[in-house]
């Protein structure tokens, strides 16, 4: 078994989807961040 | 204590007055938000599970900033630097395990359905108190000892990065220091605190991890890092199955359980953010999203580590490193492994990157404390303190007790960081003190929630059984003849950790089968069970 070129093959791709991953998490994750402050902000005004 | 070479070879750091302001304006935002969502920690959901209201994102982002902590990055560095591309086979195991999850739901789904807030307070609903409380102690002690060395870890990180003169007192004040910052943090905010700061960290750090990836690659050259490895390791820089080597496929089995599935369904930090999330379809979300981020906290941090064995081996620029990690005339080496990477990156990155790394790296160190101090104290409260309480107990008392609890273990983890003398490699260590609780807990959620004989007898018993890991620790397979020095001077083991760690797992599905059949569970019990599989 070729272990070098298997190596290889994994770190790229799973590099790749990591920086895809990056940029939609930090984007959406923005949104959720807002939501859950809303959100805390609500239940703590109605106790 | 270390010698004049070492600490000429730490003061060549880029790491300047720029970078400094860079890391105390980021641990100043951190400490900011603490302070501003303190108002929201009030009640006990909210204190330890963000109020339930985590959406799919911010649980990705706060899940990946709890498990790539820079502890991981470092114990990850190291298995790299002394393992190759072998190392690898961990990281593919740790995305597909975890990938697993997302897809079937396998314990997590059935957890957060029965909205429990902690692993103990299933073993109550699908048990008794009796068994919640084993469980909790076990996972205690066994969590509690699993970060007794991330505070020293963290700090020769920093000592690595910033070139801070590295002697014995040194490595104190800057433990002390990152442990206070901490504490402040987590003690006033809770989860709540702990999912944003893990936001910010997650933005700033996946950055940070890609462009130091890219660097490295463009300074040291793409294939020049492989043949290196060749040539240094041999085939079995890149095959882990090839026994002898540190790894084997009894290494690559055990890796499948304590990483591949006991990492994302057992683990008691990672099921707190499974358990914080909105809904069960968000968090298989969120699992087959991480699987990704649970790839990478330790394939780039391998990376890491090879690439800084690239540079002490091959790099005219590392020449006087060599002597100091690797001497050429078989020596023990003048410093610690651990510090090799750390010191190469302080070599590598240029001013403001190296600030922004140390800064996010600082982050990922708190993030990860903070969530283990969390999950471990709530769990004291919630299923060892108040199931025992005769009396009410207000939530007001249950989070002061949190907070304190808190404060108790910092002290531990500092004790712990300048005492404990075993010689295994972190991650070895790591895999071993957590598997005294998961590799009784993986078997006895896994019968719990999908074999409905499963009783009372058999979960306390299999629970117990994870105490048999204690023997894969170096201290005590020394002290027991386990492992022992051979007549030519090496050390000789009879049973390596994994090994070790496959037979307890062995054992606990025995036991745990065995006390369920000898001694079946009552209607109540098969009836919760139902409710479980629903």
């Amino acid at each position: 078994m070729n272990w070098e070129w298997i190596w290889k093959v994994v770190f790229i791709v799973v590099t790749s989807l990591f920086a895809l991953m990056s940029v939609l998490v930090t984007i959406l994750g923005a949104l959720d961040v807002k939501r859950l402050l809303q959100r805390l902000k609500d239940a703590n005004d109605e106790d | 204590m270390m010698n004049e070479a070492a600490r000429q070879a730490l003061s060549q750091t880029n790491f300047s007055t720029v970078d400094t302001i860079i890391v105390a304006v980021y641990l100043m935002l951190s400490l900011a938000i603490g302070l501003m969502v303190k108002r929201y920690a009030g009640s006990m959901e909210n204190y330890i599970g963000a109020g339930r209201k985590v959406g799919t994102w911010l649980g990705i982002a706060t899940m990946t900033g709890t498990e790539l902590g820079l502890v991981t990055v470092m114990y990850s560095a190291q298995k790299g630097f002394t393992g190759g591309f072998a190392a690898f086979h961990v990281a593919l195991i740790a995305g597909a395990g975890t990938l697993f999850v997302g897809l079937t739901g396998f314990v997590v789904g059935p957890l957060r359905q029965m909205e429990v807030l902690t692993i103990p307070e299933f073993y109550e609903k699908r048990f008794n108190k009796h068994v919640r409380v084993l469980g909790a102690v076990l996972l205690v002690l066994a969590g509690v000892m699993n970060m007794g060395l991330f505070l020293k870890v963290g700090s020769m990180f920093i000592i690595g990065m910033t070139g801070l003169a590295s002697d014995g007192q040194t490595l104190q004040w800057v433990m002390i220091g990152l442990l206070v910052l901490v504490l402040v943090y987590t003690t006033l905010g809770g989860m709540i605190s702990v999912v944003l700061t893990d936001y910010v960290q997650f933005a700033v750090l996946s950055f940070a991890l890609l462009l130091v990836t890219g660097l490295s690659i463009r300074e040291l050259g793409w294939q020049h890092i492989f043949d290196t490895v060749r040539h240094v390791h041999g085939d079995a820089g890149f095959d882990p199955t090839l026994e002898g080597t540190g790894f084997g496929w009894s290494y690559v089995f055990w890796m499948i359980i304590a990483v591949g599935f006991v990492g994302g369904a057992v683990w008691p930090t990672a099921v707190a953010r499974a358990l914080a999330m909105e809904s069960v379809s968000s968090l298989r979300r969120q699992y087959c999203w991480s699987s990704i981020s649970f790839a990478v906290r330790f394939l780039i941090p391998y990376f890491w580590g090879i690439c800084a064995l690239v540079f002490i081996t091959a790099s005219p620029a590392g020449r006087d490193l060599q002597v100091l990690f690797l001497p050429e005339d078989g020596s023990p080496p003048i410093l610690e492994n651990l510090y090799a990477m750390p010191v190469v990156l302080g070599r590598l990155l240029p001013p403001v990157l190296i600030g922004l790394v140390t800064a996010g790296m600082i982050a990922a160190f708190m993030s990860t404390h903070d969530s283990y101090f969390l999950t471990w104290s709530s769990v004291i409260t919630q299923d060892i303190v108040a199931p025992l309480q005769r009396k009410p107990f207000p939530t007001e008392s249950r989070v002061r007790l949190t907070r304190i609890l808190i404060v108790l273990m910092g002290g531990y983890v500092l004790y712990w960081g300048l005492f404990y003398k075993g010689g295994e490699d972190i991650w070895d260590y790591m895999a071993v003190t957590g598997g005294i609780y998961f590799t009784g807990a993986f078997v006895v959620l896994m019968l719990g929630i999908y074999w409905k004989r499963t009783s009372t007898c058999g979960a306390t018993l299999g629970l117990l059984s994870g105490l048999f890991m204690l023997l894969g620790l170096q201290p005590i397979q020394n002290a027991v003849g386990l492992r022992y020095v051979a007549a030519n001077g090496e050390w000789v083991e009879r049973l390596t950790s994994p090994q070790i760690g496959l037979l307890t797992v062995g054992l606990s599905i025995i036991l745990t089968v065995v006390g369920s059949l000898l001694v079946p569970g009552s209607a109540a019990t098969n009836a919760s069970n139902e409710e479980a599989n629903t």
